[in-house]
């Protein structure tokens, strides 16, 4: 058996390596997703006042600190049995929603149009946000750059960082937002709506109106039959910050729902031994392997399987921009076509902005009425938020003067570790074929099917690249000897 | 007043062991030279699009990281510049982006991007475990980092 291994996919937020094993006819046998998970998180905050928890927890991604920092003051909230009052929680969602703008912003530009704008079997040197340049002109980077930054400086007048904030406290927000503050971010998410509806647009341009691409969308390639969660409101629609977390099967008929404290009684964790990572999957269901269906528990969490599991979304562009997404992609759900993950994080995008402005226009969102102080004696407490990257869960256990005796985190690509791995398999079963050369295109083809999960490998570490981003190797598993390796 | 053209930026993760380097050197420094010694010193633990935004207006940058080469004892100092890192054609994080890329777009955008780029990467001994320590061999290289930039700066 020949190895295939693409290693390491990242260096700049962890580092990660795709293996694609070929038999000896050359055919895809396996393939499998592996990252090096972080050690000794839950020592590092045992004995920590939990209030000290989100301010920390920013630092475990340079990806996503927003997330962390709120599923983790949410989680202090319920250690500390105190309800924030009505000012934080809309407070914390407005930062939210600013965050979930520039962080689908940053993947949408920087990642998946490139691969649409400038075709998946481009030259990979210009397949990249040089290349949208080089392509679009300057004036419409000059935007994303612009509108990326308007979201961060939102996030910045909310919380008083842009990231790595020190912010939550239980119950509530260390510092609230003044009147003229408050008209400054509507003016702010006014302009990231608009870019908002222009991103839709060109996704509508380059993408729906080609028709290899949407045929690209439309193929099994790119395809998984799993379950799906996502976080809803009380009318079942997206909802980012507070919420049932909602599973739907694959007729998109609703299996389960929970609340945050509940969240053990229907997600476990598998431990593989080639794997650092763990899988997540649904209790009812249970472990199967790494296989879909509806006798596998796999679950997906992501922008497609949020869109999947809610029954729409709560304000109207997002709401036109969702039926348009089913309509177009087969008029049911949910919709198993992975590619259209990109499509979907754009309706998120749209609803991002939305709510931002909506929060904005609420003249409570200025009140200084931002905090309820905690009275119980702490105890234990799950905050669960939507990732951009899919459900995140922090869970702290404490003593009676509050100090952490046990932590446990499932991060938004955990969740998606089996499906993440069946969808490179899938794709690589479909894209290598026995007794062809593999060459750049089919690898950014198997690329894409992680890619579009933009996964955050170990949500961590930012050094600096160490050695070739890309390399395959071909190896003869009976000697160990490399026969062959490509690099890039 | 002084126009601070030159800026140190310490990159890494203060919570993983010796990824934590550059932010360990970027603050030693900010206590150990003078305010008006012309350098301009911060840390950051994040990259990409705000990294670019880190080296506008900027005519020198110093980044000082943790790297993982192949085959390079933890502890080593390795003098780098950016097109060293153009090891790939493709982008590098799969979030955003690479450094040459954010200097490539901040051109593109004609953004006042640096002239010159000078890279201190120290190999890292461990950087996937939680910790606010260095390991001994990176704290001894941080250590060399500061000497050398103390003395650069001052002379």
């Amino acid at each position: 058996m020949r190895t295939i291994s693409i290693d390491p996919i990242t260096r700049l937020e962890g580092h990660g390596k795709i293996e694609i094993f070929l038999d000896d006819a050359g055919a895809v046998k396996n393939a499998y997703f592996q990252v090096p998970e972080l050690r000794g998180f839950e020592k590092f905050v045992e004995g920590m006042p939990v209030e000290e928890v989100p301010r920390v927890v920013t630092r475990i991604c340079g990806v996503c600190p927003a997330a962390h920092h709120l599923a983790a003051g949410k989680a202090v909230d319920a250690v500390y049995h105190v309800d924030p009052p009505p000012t934080a929680k809309k407070l914390r969602e407005l930062y939210y929603s600013a965050h979930y703008v520039h962080s689908h912003i940053a993947h949408f530009y920087a990642l998946a149009a490139p691969d649409f704008v400038m075709g998946p079997d481009s030259d990979p040197a210009t397949r990249n946000i040089l290349g949208l340049v080089q392509k679009l002109g300057v004036g419409p980077v000059a935007e994303v750059i612009k509108h990326r930054a308007l979201a961060q400086e939102i996030q910045r007048m909310v919380s008083g960082r842009a990231t790595h904030s020190v912010w939550t406290l239980p119950g509530g927000v260390s510092k609230g937002i003044t009147e003229d503050e408050r008209k400054d971010i509507i003016v702010k998410a006014k302009a990231c709506l608009e870019f908002a509806k222009g991103s839709l647009k060109l996704f509508d341009d380059v993408v729906l109106a080609n028709k290899a691409y949407v045929d690209l969308i439309l193929s099994d390639t790119y395809e998984l039959d799993t379950y799906y969660i996502g976080t809803v409101d009380e009318k079942n629609h997206v909802n980012f910050y507070h919420g049932d977390h909602r599973v739907v099967d694959q007729n998109g008929k609703e299996l389960l729902r929970y609340k945050d404290a509940e969240y053990l009684q229907h997600i476990a964790e598998r431990v593989e031994k080639y794997s650092y990572l763990k899988f997540p999957y649904l209790k009812a269901i249970g472990w199967k392997g790494l296989t879909d269906g509806k006798d596998s528990g796999l679950y997906q969490a992501s922008p497609l399987s949020r869109l999947n599991a809610a029954d729409g979304m709560a304000t109207p562009l997002a709401q036109a921009a969702y039926e348009r997404f089913y309509a177009t992609l087969g008029g049911k759900k949910p919709v198993k076509k992975l590619l259209a993950t990109h499509w979907a994080r754009l309706v998120e995008l749209v609803y991002a902005a939305e709510r931002l402005l909506e929060l904005a226009n609420d003249p409570e969102v200025a009140s200084p009425n931002f905090r309820t102080l905690p009275t119980a004696t702490p105890t234990e407490g799950v905050g669960i938020v939507e990732a951009p990257r899919g459900i995140l869960t922090h869970h702290f256990k404490t003593d009676e003067k509050g100090l952490v005796t046990q932590a446990n985190l499932i991060v938004g690509t955990t969740n998606n570790h089996g499906p993440i791995s069946m969808a490179i398999k899938k794709a690589a079963q479909k894209v290598i074929k026995p007794g062809q050369e593999v060459g750049q295109g089919m690898l950014n083809m198997v690329e894409m099917a992680f890619r579009l999960f933009d996964p955050c490998f170990s949500c961590a570490t930012h050094s600096l690249p160490g050695s070739m981003p890309l390399t395959v190797d071909i190896i003869d598993e009976r000697t160990g000897t490399v026969l062959e390796r490509v690099s890039r | 007043m002084t126009t601070k053209k030159t800026r140190l930026i310490g990159l890494g993760n203060s919570i993983l062991t010796d990824d934590g380097v550059g932010v360990v050197v970027a603050r030693r420094l900010q206590q150990a030279l003078p305010m008006d010694c012309g350098l301009d010193i911060v840390e950051s633990e994040v990259g990409g699009f705000d990294l670019m935004e880190m080296l506008v207006g900027f005519t020198h940058v110093i980044l000082v990281d943790a790297v993982q080469f192949d085959g390079v004892a933890p502890g080593t100092i390795v003098r780098i510049k950016p097109e060293d890192l153009h090891t790939s054609l493709r982008l590098r994080s799969v979030h955003e982006i690479d450094l040459p890329t954010v200097l490539g777009l901040g051109k593109e955008l004609g953004y006042a991007m640096p002239e010159s780029i000078e890279i201190y990467a120290i190999q890292a001994q461990d950087m996937i475990t939680f910790g606010e320590r260095l390991n001994p061999c990176v704290a001894a290289a941080a250590e060399q980092v500061i000497r050398e930039i103390t003395a650069q700066a001052v002379s």
